[in-house]
């Protein structure tokens, strides 16, 4: 019986710990803890809506325009404004943009360390990485090029970003030329992630921390030229997703096969929906509002979400639903018999919830199996049903969906759902040049009254963000955020339930307890 | 002379495609940042090639959103900035290194030992819950930046929450974050800092001032701050109740978004929005009227601007939010209102003038007075943006009796 620790928890955004008991190589019991408060639900107190806006996004760095978008909504929610057409087209193209950043950056810089050696391609032989390459429908690179600046590098001896590391783990199972074909994708995706964000910052003004998509709608307002600025942009972020992110996932999967068998977690899954439709209804979203218990479809609202507090350093009350919430922070000490996390434990249901790409395809999986249509009426969307089903038959599991559920199925969905979301931005873009024809197409739109309760309830890339605002004569005086990440991250519950990271890190196998591998794969498998 | 300097850098350079010809050119834009004349590009190329080694630096996160990490991941030509940043050995980047655990906590205490290191610090300082609100390993995250600060030749404090706190400073959060400067004034290690503004910052300034340290710190790393153009701005920490000064590269924070904004010309005419996602907006008329701090913020966003310049806050419809500027969050808020009233501590970073006028000097100033009276003599646009009410926080203390 031994513990191993993680922390920090690197290649995430913010900062993590990762505690688990092994046990004959085996997880037996974990504890996952978040070790930043940064207390930004007091700061909201007694300012204005649109000032929830522009600061709550700086929760996250790296999904700002879903925090932003979720505060808007709770804001318009709250004083009664439902914004117009042209709003929502440009915070759907706005939102997208920032997903395909997300899902692109995490595959190639955040997670693919955990199974790609840079060191090892040093050895690969450039004409078989060609034939590899072409064999596995990936995108050809200047193989010999990148093998020299690798060895340059190398030779320096001095290893910069990647620097002491697992490097000489079992677990690092690629050949030579994958490897190699990886760390190339790995140096354009560097390039390919800032051209998504360029999309961001057309819209948006930058990225981080968008400008644009205020209580109402949006202050940009498009013109041709700059559609076309961002068309051609998707197309070409599109591109690499369907050349290098699909054919890696999968050229890399076969090496990887018995993460099927662990890492799959709580098995509830939860879905806000995301990707406005015309008729603002969340379940028909292009990713649809939803909850998975298992493989079974329900409806969910925010009033099914409780926090709870008895592992987690807080005074507040326990048990609430957030609109009744409260943030009291105490720390005591790190105890993980007691309380170990800044996390609160979040709820949905009552039950331990996952949230994030994996939630979101298996619970968009589900509304389509039971008839609705996601391809939005355009020709040539790969829905999440369709991309699902056809990966499972590449990977010889056809109509064993249940095989989601797992490591390798959290890894597969983000990327899967990269390529759905990259066909419906192509859609979106000629929506809107087509709806700018018209003469009526508006783009924001005042409140009429000052004060109202209100939440919004949305997706960011890694998982489902709801902020709840109390406003008062114009003034906010209540106002709580259920982060993405709170859901995967969440420690025990009253009951002592673990949070799903931490019931998909119990009975994973730990080869070398000194180099938990495998627990750092599942941690990045939820894009914490 | 180093327009024929030739060594491992540029067979560093030639392997990763870049050209002696891009490279120079590149240097030129970086002299340029640093309010240097392009003559001094084969100076700045030349101390780049100097290193044999690649210099070590470690890139710490504190109450950080990793926002400022995602900002220089979207640094402007990456084929040749991002070799810049390359000949620094980052040997701890929280969110792009390969290790983990106690493997990515020894990176950092090796480079300690080691010495010689540019160290850069994202986020606040967390001082609430005695410091508890950060930890790493169970090691408090202002311990941990008081030891790499200590050894460190210099430091580089990127983005609002590392110069001043950011957000997280804002009333009244019992988080307690604090900038490093004032920070490392409480535990009195006088390393250098410089300061680099906005929320996140721009990944531009950043690989500016890493060149800059890289051009003093073979000769002598004691000059850094000597032969940087910076100036010096004074604030109170109210947290520690502390006066503060602030070191900040002067081409970045010389002049106001509104001396360089390109919506100036409309500001003159008198062309205002007034509604957002009106026609105005896709005039590109200004922005004043619907809350804009550019006129009292400084720094250089119009020039630089964001995301491989492709575009900025203020180039895409919305007016800005002051992010740049001191405990930008209580001074800046209502985003969307005139600020009418002084905020409580007497703090030259906190100064929030009556009226947008007084707080731009000489001609700029004349020119709001003269362009807001006239137009308002002639009906255009009244009174400006909505005022804001005295804030509510500041009512609040009022009535205790301040802040203490």
């Amino acid at each position: 019986m031994a513990r191993s620790v993680i922390d920090p928890v690197t290649r995430i955004e913010g900062h993590l710990r990762v505690e688990v008991e092994v046990q004959d190589n085996k997880v037996v019991d974990a504890w996952v803890s978040g070790t930043l408060y940064r207390g930004m639900e007091t700061v909201m107190l007694d300012r204005s809506p649109e000032d929830a806006f522009y600061v709550t996004q700086r929760i996250c760095g790296v999904c700002p325009i879903s925090h932003s978008h979720a505060s808007a909504q709770a804001t318009e929610d709250a004083l009664g404004i439902e914004i117009p057409e042209g709003g929502r087209l440009v915070r759907n193209l706005l939102e997208a943009a920032q997903f395909l950043h997300s899902h692109i950056l995490w595959f190639y810089h955040l997670a693919a360390l955990d199974y790609v050696n840079p060191i090892n391609a040093l050895s690969a032989d450039i004409a078989d990485t060609y034939a590899l390459a072409q064999a596995a429908g990936t995108r050809p690179a200047d193989f010999g090029a990148v093998a020299a600046r690798l060895a340059a590098f190398a030779e320096n001896g001095q290893l910069s970003i990647f620097t002491g590391h697992y490097w000489d783990h079992p677990g690092y199972v690629l050949p030579p030329e994958l490897d190699l074909i990886a760390t190339a994708h790995y140096l354009e995706a560097l390039e390919v992630q800032a051209v998504a964000n360029e999309i961001v910052a057309i819209i948006a003004g930058k990225f981080s921390h968008p400008m644009t998509s205020v209580p109402g709608g949006t202050a940009f307002v498009p013109t041709v030229d700059k559609l076309d600025d961002i068309l051609y942009r998707f197309v070409r972020v599109k591109e690499f997703i369907d050349t290098a992110l699909i054919p890696d996932t999968l050229a890399i999967a076969p090496f990887i096969l018995d993460a099927t068998t662990y890492g799959g977690g709580t098995g509830n899954f939860l879905s806000w929906g995301v990707f406005e439709a015309a008729d603002r209804d969340p379940v028909n979203r292009f990713l649809p509002r939803g909850f998975g218990r298992g493989l079974s479809l329900e409806d969910v609202s925010p009033d099914d979400v409780t926090e709870y507090v008895e592992h987690s350093w807080y005074e507040s009350g326990t048990g609430l639903n957030p609109k009744d919430g409260e943030t009291k922070v105490k720390f005591t000490e790190y105890n993980t018999e007691d309380k170990y996390s800044y996390g609160k434990a979040v709820r949905c249901k009552e039950e331990s919830t996952e949230s994030g790409p994996l939630a979101r395809m298996v619970v968009a999986y589900l509304h389509e199996k039971g008839g609705k249509d996601l391809t939005g009426g355009a020709a040539g969307v790969r829905t999440p049903a369709a991309l699902i089903d056809s990966t499972l038959e590449a990977l010889d599991v056809a109509g064993k969906p249940e095989v989601l559920v797992s490591l390798l199925g959290r890894v597969a969905a983000r990327n899967l759902e990269a390529a759905y979301v990259a066909d419906l931005a192509l859609v979106w873009v000629n929506e809107l040049v087509e709806a700018m024809k018209g003469t009526d197409l508006s783009f924001w739109k005042a409140a009429e009254k000052n004060t109202g309760d209100g939440v919004g309830a949305w997706e960011a890339p890694r998982g489902s963000v709801a902020h709840w605002i109390g406003i008062k004569g114009g003034k906010i005086d209540h106002y709580q955020v259920v982060a993405p990440t709170t859901w995967d991250i969440a420690p025990r519950d009253a009951s002592g339930t673990p949070g799903p990271m931490e019931q998909a890190l119990i009975g994973a196998p730990i080869a070398d307890a000194e180099k938990p591998l495998e627990a750092l794969r599942i941690a990045h498998s939820f894009d914490p | 002379m180093a327009q024929e300097a030739h060594g491992a850098i540029y067979d560093l350079l030639a392997v990763r495609g870049v050209s002696r010809r891009d490279f120079m050119k590149y240097c030129g834009y970086v002299a340029a940042m640093l309010g240097l004349t392009e003559a001094a590009a084969p100076q700045i190329a030349a101390a780049v090639e100097k290193g044999a080694k690649l210099k070590p630096a470690l890139w710490l996160n504190g109450g950080s959103c990793s926002g400022c990490t995602e900002s220089i991941a979207q640094v402007d030509s990456p084929d040749v900035a991002t070799i810049v940043l390359e000949l620094l050995s980052l040997n701890y980047f929280e969110t792009i290194m390969a290790a983990a655990g106690e493997y990515a906590e020894k990176n950092v205490d090796d480079t300690i030992e080691a010495g010689n290191y540019l160290l850069i610090y994202e986020g606040a300082v967390m001082m609430g819950e005695d410091g508890n609100t950060l930890l790493i390993n169970g090691h408090k995250g202002k311990d941990i930046l008081e030891k790499a600060a200590a050894g460190a030749q210099a430091i580089l404090a990127v983005g609002a929450c590392a110069v001043d706190g950011g957000w997280v400073y804002a009333h009244p959060n019992p988080a307690g974050g604090i900038g490093v400067q004032s920070f490392l004034d409480s535990v009195k290690v006088a390393t250098p800092v410089v300061n680099l503004p906005c929320c996140p910052t721009s990944p531009e300034w950043v690989v500016a001032m890493v060149v800059q340290w890289l051009l003093v710190a073979e000769d002598d790393p004691a000059t850094f701050l000597d032969k940087t153009a910076l100036l010096a701005k004074n604030y109170r920490d109210n947290y520690r109740d502390a006066d503060v000064t602030l070191l900040y590269p002067e081409y970045i924070v010389g002049s106001t978004i509104h001396d360089n904004c390109p919506r100036r010309g409309h500001f003159e005419n008198g062309e205002f929005v007034t509604e957002f996602g009106s026609p105005e907006e896709a005039m590109g008329y200004c922005l004043y009227k619907v809350g804009c701090k550019g006129p009292q913020t400084y720094t250089q966003c119009p020039i630089t601007r964001w995301n491989r310049s492709v575009s900025w806050c203020v180039q895409s419809g919305a007016p800005c939010i002051g992010c740049g500027g001191l405990n930008w969050v209580d001074n800046n808020a209502p985003f969307f209102k005139r600020l009418s009233s002084m905020r409580m501590g007497n703090t030259l970073g906190n100064v929030q003038p009556g009226s947008v006028g007084a707080v731009v000097g000489g001609v700029a100033a004349a020119a709001l007075v003269a362009h807001g009276l006239g137009m308002k003599a002639a009906g255009r646009i009244g009174d400006g943006p909505p005022m804001e009410d005295m804030k509510v926080h500041d009512r609040k203390r009022m009535k205790k009796g301040g802040d203490k």
